[in-house]
C-alpha cells in the first residue's frame, strides 16, 4: 500500500519577522514496516542556510534559517511511503515474557541491544516521575502478567479515561495535568502511556507521524481533516520494538506513517523555530493530506 | 600593639592535627620548599604582613576585580579575596599532580569523543547509559558534532579543563569535581599572580617560581589552530553579560587575549556561518571561547528560552563552520557520578591506573554501593547528579534523623540520580587574619589546555580556602579566600615563546571589525552619564553655594537668584514638577537631597552614575586598567550615598568626591585611549550631552530679563555652571553683560566649554564614525552628519547682539527659539546616531516548541 502525505504549515505574522530560525522532523525515517520512496522539503521564502542531517535517533532532521525580512513562512513536506506491514502479535506473546522479566532485563542484561534502550526508561524533559502516574499504572501492572496484556490493558485504560478534544491542551501540558484533566490530544495520550510505562521501569519512546483515516463508507475522503498525529513503542526483549497508538486503542498495523522518534515530543517536534520579531500575534494554518496513490 | 607587632608567621601559626599542613611538617618545622619562601614572611612579620594585605585590596580595587555572587548585598558583586600569603608547592610534588591532571584531561577527551560518537562505552557496559545519557549535560543535539570526532585534524573535544584538587590526611592530592563546561578561575589565577608579584616584587623575584603566562600563550596558539578556517582566523570570548558571576574575568581574559567580548545577541548566525555584529557591518567568527553554559547556547536547539544564546548556533557547529570551545555537550563529564568508573575507563583506554586518583565514589545506581551507601549516610557527601535548584550536596553527617530518613527515601526512589563521596579532609595553609596567622583548609583548581596531541597545565592554579575554619564547602559562592599558588621550579625557567615575534609583519585588527555595536552604544552612553552627572554636580554645586549665601536673607535679589536657579535645576535635569512646584521652592532641602541620592530617579546625579557604572561594565574589555580605579570609586560612591541617606551633611562633601571621580574619568579619556572609533562614539556622547545640557541652562536663565541685581548674580551662576566665570571676569573686566556672556558661552572657539567648542568636536567625532559599507564610496553626509553641520553652521552665523535683544514682554524670544532648534537638531542627531550605528535586534520569539 503506498501513501502519499503532504502536511504544509503557513505561519502569517502581523509586522515584519527579521530572521527566522527553524527545525524541521518532517521527513520520514527508515522504519520497521515503512519504505520512504521519496520526500522533499520546500520553505518559503527560500533560506540562505538549509541542512539536513541523521540525529542521535537516526530521524531524518533538517534545519534552516531565513535571514532576509519577511511576514509569511511556508513549510511544505511531500512522501510517498510504501507501508508493508508489520508482524501481528501471537497470543503467546502477549503472555509472554512477563513485565517484570522485562524490567529485569532492562536493568541487568549487558546484551548492547538492551543497553541501547535503556535510556527510554528515564525520565525526560516533556515526561517527567510522577506518583500519581505511578498508581494509575500499577494498578494495571500486576505481579506476574505478560507485558504485552498489560499494555493493552493501559492502552485501553488511557483511551477510555482520557476523551480526545483538540485544544484542550498545549505544548507545555504534562502527563499529570492530562491524567487529572481526563482529556487531551494524541500528544498526551501518548505521553500518559509513555509516563505509565517508564513508571513500572520499562522503555518506551515517543513516535510522531501520520495517520490514514479510512472514509466512513459511501462518503469521500475528507482531505485537510487529517493531522500530524502521535503515538509510542514500548520494547519487549524477545521481539523488539512494538507500536502502539492510546488515542485509537490500537496496535500499529498498517495505518501509521512513523516519521520519527525519540524520548518525548521535545525531541521531535515536526516545525520548531525561533524568530526575530516585534510582532505579538501569529497565525498558523495547517493542512495534512494522507492520500492512497 | 607590641604583642601583634612581634607575632611572626613561623612562630605563631599552629595548624591543627589530623589534616596535611601545607607549611609545616609534623614537629613544627617548615617543610624544606617554604624554608626560603617561609623565612622571609616570617621575617617580615604581622604588622608588615597587614600592610601588604591592604595593598593587595588597593590593587584589586584599582583592577576592579570583582566576583558577583548570587544574593550578595551589594548588587555589583563583592570585591575579589585575596590572602597577601601565597602557598608554596615544591617541582616534585607538582610534577605528580601535572601528570595526573593531564591524563584525566586526556582520558575525558576520549570518553567526550566515544559519547558524542560511536557509544562504545555504554554497549560495553564500562559506563553506565544512566551516568552518561541520563545527566542533563549529555546534549542530544550535539551528537556527531565535526569538533566531536575523533580524528587528527579535528581539535579535541575538550579544548579546555579544569579539576578541583585536594589532598587527604597524608597529604596525596585526589581529584574531587572535574569541570568542562566553561571553566571558570584561570583569569583570576592571572590576576592573583600579578597583585602577589607585585606587593613581594623581590620575594617573587627570588623564589625562582614557575610563571603561568605562557598557559595563556598556550591557549590562545591553540584558539587559533581550532579554526575551521586557518587563515587570519577571528575568536571572541562569549559572555553572559556584565551580571554573570565571573564578569570579570570574561573581559580580563578577552583584552588579556586580545578578542572581543562579546554576548550572545553580537552574535548571528547568517548565509550558513557565524557573525558578529560589529559597527555597521557583520564580521566572520571562527572560534568562539564560550563562557556561557552550553545549554543556554542557542534557543533553536537546547534551551528555548534561552535569551543568552545565537539561534542556530548548534547547527554552525554541526556543519563545521565555527569552533566552540569548549564543544557543546562537554558538561557531560562533570556527572559526579563519572568519577566512579575512571579507574576502568583509564584500564580501558590507556592501559594505566589513574595518576590522580579521584575522591573515593559511590553511585547508587549500582546496587551493591547503593547498600552501602544507605548503610554509612552519615560518613558521606551526597552529590545530585546535576547541579541545578533544589538539589544539592548534602552532607549526611548533619542530618537530623528525620531528614535523613526523607533523604534515604528520596535516594531509593532514584538512586541514579545520587552520588556519594567519601569527605576528604583537606590539606590546611597559613592564612593572614587580623589577629595573626590561621589555619584554613583549602582546593586547588588546577588548569590544563590542549595542546597538540596533549595538554598544558598551568603551573599552580586558583587556591581557594574556606572563609573561616568550621565551614566544610568550599566554593566563592559561600565567600571563599584565595591565593596564589607557587610552583617552585626546580631550575631557572627558560623563557619560550616570546610575545615578540620575528618573522612578517603581522597585519593588525581592523578596530571597527573588533567591536562589536553594544559595546560602541554602551561607549557612546558612557560618555552622555558621565557628562550628565558632571553638570548635575556641577550645578548643584553652585546652587548650594547661592543656598549659603541668599537662604536666609532679606536680600530680594538673591532669593530671586536661587528661585531662578533652582527652577533651572528642574528644567536641566528634567525632573518636573521639582521646583516648579511653589512649595517645594520654600523649603528646598528635600528636593535637592533626592537630586542627588535617588537612583531610580531618572535626572538625578545617582541615576546618571549608576547608568555611567552600567555601561563600563558592560563594556570593561575596552577600558583601560586606570579607568577602573575610577570606576571603582565611583562604584563604592554611590553605595555611599545610599547608605547616608539619612545624613543630608555627608552628601555634600560627597559632591565633591563624586566630581573628582568624574573629572578623573574624563582626564582618563582624553589621556589614555586610543582614538579609535569607540573612543569616538564615547566622546560624541559626552559632546552632544555637554551641547543639550548648556543649551538647557541657557534656555532656563536667560531667556527671560530681570532686574539688574538678579540679572547680575544670574550670569554670574551660569558662568560658574558653565566653568567660564574667570575667563569671563578676565576678559570682560567691566559689569557682566548677556551678550558677552553668549559670546563667551555660545561663540568662543577657544573656549572648551562652549556650544560651539561642543559642535565642533561633535562634527569630528561623528567624522570617524564608521560608514555601512554601502555608503562607503559616496561623499553623501550622513544623517547626523548633516543635523550637526546645520547646527554648527547656524551657531556659527548667530548674532550674540540680537539674541541678547529683550522684547516688550521682557523676553529674550530670537534667543529661546534660537536655542530651541539648536536643542531639536542635537536631539535629532543623538537618534540619528543611534539608528545608525547601534544593531537592534528584534524580540526573540520561539514556536513549535514546550518552553
Amino acid at each position: 500500500m503506498r501513501l502519499r502525505v503532504f502536511h504544509r504549515t503557513e505561519y502569517d505574522y502581523e509586522s515584519p519577522v527579521s530572521a527566522s530560525y527553524g527545525q524541521l522532523y518532517l521527513l520520514p525515517r527508515r522504519a520497521v514496516g515503512q519504505e520512504v520512496v521519496w520526500s522533499e522539503l520546500r520553505i518559503e521564502p527560500t533560506p540562505d542556510s538549509y541542512n539536513e542531517f541523521l540525529d542521535f535517533y537516526g530521524n531524518r532532521a533538517a534545519n534552516f534559517s531565513v535571514s532576509s525580512s519577511h511576514r509569511r513562512l511556508t513549510i511544505t513536506a511531500t512522501s510517498e511511503i510504501d507501508l508493508t506491514g508489520r508482524s501481528i502479535i501471537s497470543d503467546d506473546q502477549f503472555q509472554s515474557p512477563t513485565w517484570e522479566a522485562t524490567v529485569q532485563a532492562l536493568k541487568t542484561s549487558d546484551d548492547p541491544d538492551i543497553l541501547e534502550t535503556r535510556e527510554f526508561t528515564f525520565a525526560s524533559p516533556l515526561i517527567p516521575k510522577s506518583e500519581a502516574i505511578s498508581a494509575y499504572a500499577f494498578s494495571t501492572f500486576q505481579p506476574g502478567r505478560g507485558l504485552l496484556a498489560c499494555v493493552s490493558e493501559i492502552t485501553a485504560r488511557i483511551h477510555a479515561d482520557l476523551e480526545y478534544q483538540p485544544g484542550s491542551t498545549s505544548l507545555s501540558t504534562t502527563p499529570d495535568d492530562a491524567l487529572s484533566l481526563r482529556k487531551g490530544v494524541c500528544q498526551d495520550f501518548a505521553h500518559l502511556e509513555i509516563a505509565c510505562l517508564r513508571s513500572v521501569g520499562l522503555a518506551a519512546r515517543y513516535v510522531s507521524g501520520y495517520l490514514e483515516t479510512t472514509p466512513p463508507p459511501g462518503e469521500e475522503r475528507l482531505q485537510g481533516a487529517d493531522a500530524s498525529h502521535a503515538w509510542l513503542s514500548v520494547f519487549v526483549p524477545t521481539i523488539g520494538w512494538i507500536d502502539v497508538d492510546p488515542t485509537n486503542n490500537c496496535f500499529v498495523g498498517t495505518r501509521h506513517i512513523c516519521t520519527a522518534w525519540g524520548r518525548d515530543y521535545g525531541d521531535v517536534s515536526p516545525v520548531k523555530g525561533v524568530i526575530f520579531t516585534d510582532a505579538r500575534n501569529t497565525a498558523m494554518t495547517v493542512r495534512v493530506d494522507v492520500d492512497h496513490v | 600593639m607590641s604583642v601583634i607587632d612581634s607575632t611572626t608567621l613561623l612562630r605563631d601559626y599552629r595548624p591543627p592535627a589530623g589534616a596535611y599542613d601545607e607549611f609545616l611538617r609534623g614537629g613544627g618545622q617548615p617543610r624544606s620548599h617554604w624554608s626560603h619562601v617561609g623565612t622571609a614572611l616570617s621575617e617580615l612579620g604581622h604588622a608588615e604582613l597587614l600592610r601588604r594585605k591592604h595593598e593587595v585590596d588597593r590593587l584589586l580595587d584599582a583592577d576592579g576585580v570583582t566576583y558577583n555572587a548570587f544574593g550578595s548585598a551589594d548588587p555589583r558583586g563583592r570585591r575579589w579575596s585575596l590572602d597577601p600569603l601565597p602557598v608554596v608547592i615544591d617541582s616534585k610534588d607538582w610534577s605528580t599532580i601535572e601528570s595526573g591532571v593531564i591524563q584525566r584531561a586526556e582520558l575525558f577527551a576520549l570518553i567526550l569523543a566515544d559519547l558524542y560518537g560511536p557509544r562504545e562505552l555504554l554497549k560495553r557496559g564500562l559506563l553506565p547509559v544512566a551516568v552518561a545519557l541520563g545527566h542533563p549535560g549529555f546534549l542530544r543535539p550535539c551528537h556527531h558534532q565535526p569538533s566531536l570526532r575523533a580524528g587528527a585534524a579535528a581539535p579535541p573535544m575538550l579544548t579546555t579543563y579544569a579539576v578541583d584538587i585536594g589532598r587527604d590526611a597524608t597529604g596525596n592530592p585526589l581529584a574531587l569535581a572535574d569541570r568542562a563546561q566553561a571553566p571558570s578561575g584561570a583569569g583570576y589565577a592571572l590576576e592573583n599572580r600579578l597583585v602577589i608579584s607585585r606587593v613581594f616584587p623581590s620575594l617573587y623575584r627570588d623564589a625562582q617560581v614557575h610563571r603561568i603566562a605562557p598557559f595563556f600563550r598556550a591557549l590562545r596558539r591553540t584558539l587559533q589552530q581550532a579554526a575551521p578556517r586557518k587563515s587570519d582566523p577571528r575568536i571572541v570570548v562569549m559572555s553572559p553579560g556584565p551580571w554573570s558571576e565571573t564578569a570579570f574575568e570574561h573581559a580580563y581574559l578577552a583584552s588579556y587575549l586580545g578578542y572581543p567580548l562579546v554576548q550572545g545577541s553580537d552574535l548571528t548566525v547568517q548565509n550558513g556561518s557565524v557573525w558578529m555584529r560589529s559597527l555597521g557591518r557583520l564580521e566572520p567568527v571562527d572560534v568562539i571561547l564560550r563562557r556561557v553554559d552550553d545549554w543556554y547556547c542557542d534557543p533553536l536547539e537546547l534551551k528555548p528560552d534561552s535569551q543568552l544564546g545565537v539561534a542556530g548556533l548548534v547547527d554552525a557547529a554541526r556543519r563545521g563552520v565555527v569552533s566552540i570551545v569548549n564543544p557543546l555537550g562537554s558538561g557531560v563529564i562533570e556527572s559526579p557520578a563519572m568519577l566512579a568508573f575512571l579507574p576502568a575507563l583509564a584500564q580501558h583506554f590507556f592501559g594505566q591506573s589513574l595518576r590522580l586518583q579521584s575522591v573515593q565514589t559511590h553511585w547508587c545506581g549500582d546496587p551493591q554501593s547503593l547498600r552501602y551507601v544507605l548503610e554509612h549516610l552519615d560518613e558521606l557527601v551526597m552529590k545530585p547528579m546535576a547541579r541545578e535548584a533544589g538539589r544539592s550536596t548534602v552532607l549526611g553527617w548533619e542530618l537530623s534523623g528525620a531528614a535523613k530518613t526523607e533523604l534515604k527515601a528520596r535516594i531509593e526512589s532514584s538512586p541514579e540520580v545520587w552520588t556519594a563521596q567519601a569527605p576528604l579532609a583537606l590539606s590546611t595553609t597559613p592564612t593572614l587574619t587580623v589577629d595573626g596567622f590561621e589555619s584554613r583548609r583549602g582546593v586547588l583548581r588546577a588548569f590544563a589546555v590542549s595542546q597538540g596531541d596533549s595538554y598544558t597545565v598551568m603551573p599552580g592554579g586558583l587556591l581557594r580556602v574556606a572563609p573561616d575554619d568550621s565551614i566544610s564547602i568550599i566554593s566563592n559562592q559561600a565567600g571563599a579566600l584565595t591565593k596564589d599558588t607557587w610552583v617552585l621550579a626546580s631550575e631557572p625557567e627558560q623563557l619560550t615563546g616570546y610575545w615578540l615575534n620575528q618573522g612578517p609583519v603581522v597585519e593588525a585588527v581592523d578596530p571597527v571589525g573588533s567591536m562589536p555595536s553594544r559595546a560602541a552604544e554602551n561607549l557612546f552612553w558612557l560618555g552622555r552619564y558621565a557628562e550628565r552627572a558632571e553638570e548635575v554636580v556641577r550645578l548643584l554645586r553652585v546652587v548650594g553655594d547661592r543656598r549659603n549665601d541668599f537662604s536666609n536673607d532679606a536680600n530680594p535679589a538673591g532669593s530671586q537668584c536661587l528661585s531662578l536657579l533652582l527652577c533651572a535645576l528642574t528644567s536641566v535635569t528634567a525632573t518636573f514638577p521639582g521646583f516648579t512646584d511653589a512649595a517645594m521652592l520654600s523649603d528646598p532641602g528635600h528636593e535637592l537631597f533626592n537630586l542627588i541620592v535617588d537612583v531610580d530617579r531618572e535626572g538625578t546625579l545617582a541615576h546618571a552614575i549608576r547608568h555611567l557604572l552600567d555601561a563600563a561594565y558592560a563594556v570593561r574589555d575596552q577600558l583601560s586598567n586606570d579607568t577602573w580605579l575610577v570606576i571603582g570609586n565611583l562604584d563604592r560612591e554611590i553605595v555611599e550615598l545610599n547608605a547616608n541617606v539619612e545624613r543630608q551633611s555627608a552628601v555634600q562633601g560627597a559632591l565633591g568626591v563624586a566630581m573628582q571621580s568624574l573629572l578623573a574619568l574624563a582626564g582618563l579619556a582624553g589621556e589614555s585611549m586610543v582614538r579609535d572609533p569607540g573612543w569616538h562614539f564615547m566622546d560624541a556622547g559626552r559632546r552632544l550631552e555637554r551641547a543639550m545640557q548648556l543649551i538647557a541652562l541657557l534656555r532656563s536663565t536667560l531667556t527671560v530679563e530681570h532686574d539688574k541685581a538678579t540679572d547680575s548674580l544670574l550670569i554670574e551662576s551660569v558662568l560658574t555652571t558653565a566653568e567660564s566665570i574667570i575667563t569671563y571676569r578676565r576678559r570682560y573686566r567691566s559689569q557682566a553683560q548677556v551678550q558677552t556672556a553668549l559670546d563667551l558661552l555660545l561663540l568662543d572657539r577657544g573656549n572648551p566649554r562652549s556650544l560651539v567648542f561642543q559642535l565642533e568636536r561633535l562634527q569630528a567625532d561623528i567624522a570617524q564614525l564608521p560608514r555601512s559599507q554601502s555608503g562607503s564610496t559616496t561623499d553623501r553626509l550622513l544623517t547626523e552628519e548633516r543635523l550637526v553641520l546645520e547646527a554648527t553652521t547656524s551657531l556659527r552665523l548667530a548674532d550674540t547682539a540680537l539674541l541678547a535683544e529683550v522684547n516688550e514682554a521682557g523676553e529674550r524670544f530670537e534667543l529661546d527659539q534660537f536655542l530651541q532648534r539648536l536643542s531639536e537638531l542635537l536631539r535629532r542627531a543623538a537618534e540619528a546616531i543611534d539608528s545608525d550605528h547601534f544593531a537592534r535586534q528584534m524580540p526573540q520569539r520561539t514556536f513549535g516548541q514546550p518552553q
